[in-house]
């Protein structure tokens, strides 16, 4: 469904992305790991362009996304993003965040957005917080908000940048659960994590990242057991 | 010295009926400025060069040049230039709101800037249109942002149109001149308008220190 090839990224001179290609099928779950500063925020960012790539091609089902005349807004309707800082609308509330672009975007019939809305967060657990606005939610319910804004869009992938970093220890689970959840629904799910138990369990294959390069594509049950690089087995050793 | 306010008393009812006058000249090129200073900030964080440049000019040109200048310009100007026999009011709201739109442009640039990046890129992931992220995502926040310096500009702009009694506008200060000259007494007239300018500055200050504490807690 995603394929990259050969991605570079420059920011100024520094290279950031060098040379990264890959595909990933429909429903897959996909962890990428690697140390603080290999590029992983910066690959997953380039998927939906929030980052466009210097060089190199992004296709989604078989459609080039890094050439001229593509409707990037669209493509972005069909990849939703979850954030390590949540990124909540605060003036709006926890509904209206997540009906927001269904009907305005989408142009979904209000009370139509507004019901799917109600049913993704009920579905996150957030039916009790549909009025409140999101500097009164706790950082696992801003974020459970976040994942049922991503998938109001109905999108075909969503793409997770570390989501369950800037959480307290305790609310790091909830948020897994539902990511948990989301994983057998499937939706393509591309996770950028430093949970490395959520990796083996739920995820079906990892992309290890090392210097801007992917250095290890593997089934997360290989992966875990007996990494094919040096680098991975000692990043493991370290984390594990 | 002796002050003799008994003199002036019949006049100051004529006075207090600047009020009105000056609040209207205030409040309507606030409203003007702030929908003119917003469009402006739009040109200045937009990625059009031209538009960019346009903007910052204007605005180097408004904070530039006397407001007195600014309006006297306008006023005296306008009939020469263009054909046009502009009133009073009409001269005195267009410089007003030209002038104040230009700071405000720039409390609103801040504004937009102190907004988290974040808000932008969960809008553009969720493939919301730029026009729109604008106006439902950005500027709310950046509003949000800068009410206590857009109540500050008010301040400022009440004070300074005082500026319409030089072209004969009849705000506060204009009748106290009047009333001033009609009796050739000077320093009560005088007191009285700028005893009403700083009860009106005062209620204004009193709300910005509302504001921010209403902002503060929330
Ligand atoms: N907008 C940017 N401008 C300049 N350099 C950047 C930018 N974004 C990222 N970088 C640099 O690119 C490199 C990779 O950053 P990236 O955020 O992708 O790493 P990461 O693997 O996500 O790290 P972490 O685990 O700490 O989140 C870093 O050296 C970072 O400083
Ligand atoms: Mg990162």
């Amino acid at each position: 469904m995603i394929r990259l090839e050969n991605i570079h990224k420059f920011f100024g001179s520094h290279e950031v992305l060098k040379g990264i290609s890959g595909e990933i099928s429909q429903g897959e779950v996909l962890a990428i790991i690697g140390p603080s500063g290999s590029g992983k925020s910066t690959l997953i960012r380039t998927i939906n362009l929030l980052d466009p790539p210097t060089s190199g091609k992004i296709y989604i089902d078989g459609t080039c996304i890094t050439e001229g005349s593509v409707d990037v807004g669209k493509i972005r309707t069909k990849m939703g993003m979850v954030f390590q800082q949540f990124n909540l609308f605060p003036h709006m509330t926890t509904l209206e965040n997540v009906a927001y672009a269904p009907i305005k975007v989408k142009k979904l019939p209000r009370q139509e957005a507004l019901n799917l809305g109600k049913i993704l967060l009920q579905k996150v657990g957030l039916e009790d917080k549909e009025k409140t606005y999101p500097p009164q939610l706790s950082g696992g319910q801003k974020q459970r908000a976040a994942i049922a804004r991503a998938l109001a869009m109905e999108p075909e992938a969503i793409l997770f940048d570390e989501p369950t970093s800037s959480l307290d220890p305790e609310m790091v689970k909830e948020v897994l659960n539902v990511m948990k959840g989301l994983a057998h629904t499937g939706i393509t799910m591309i996770v950028v994590t430093h949970e490395m138990g959520f990796a083996r369990e739920v995820a079906d294959r990892v992309w290890f990242l090392d210097a801007g390069q992917l250095i290890e594509d593997s089934p997360s049950h290989t992966f875990f057991r007996e990494p094919r690089t040096r680098r991975a087995y000692e990043f493991l050793e370290k984390v594990l | 010295m002796g002050l003799d306010f008994e003199r002036i008393l019949p006049s100051i009812p004529y006075i207090l009926q600047g009020i009105p006058v000056t609040l209207a000249y205030t409040s309507v090129s606030l409203f003007f400025g702030f929908i003119w200073g917003a469009l402006l900030a739009l040109c200045k964080v937009s990625h059009l060069t031209f538009l960019k440049w346009v903007a910052v000019f204007y605005t180097s040109i408004f904070r530039g040049t006397p407001l007195l200048l600014q309006l006297t310009l306008i006023y005296f100007a306008t009939p020469q230039l263009v054909g046009y026999n502009i009133s009073i009011w009409e001269a005195g709201i267009l410089a007003f709101t030209l002038n104040s739109a230009a700071y405000i442009s720039e409390h609103f640039r801040a504004g937009i800037g102190a907004v988290d990046k974040g808000q932008t890129e969960a809008a553009l992931s969720l493939g919301i249109p730029y026009s729109l992220m604008m106006k439902d995502i950005i500027l709310p926040q950046a509003i949000r942002n800068i009410l206590p310096s857009l109540v500050n500009e008010s301040i400022d702009l009440l004070k300074e149109s005082a500026l319409i009694s030089v072209i004969g506008g009849a705000d506060i200060l204009k009748r106290a001149t009047i009333v001033a000259n009609e009796k050739y007494i000077f320093f009560e007239p005088l007191l009285v308008a700028g005893a009403l300018y700083y009860v009106l500055v005062m209620v204004l200050t009193c709300m910005a220190h509302l504001i921010e504490k209403k902002l503060k807690t929330s």
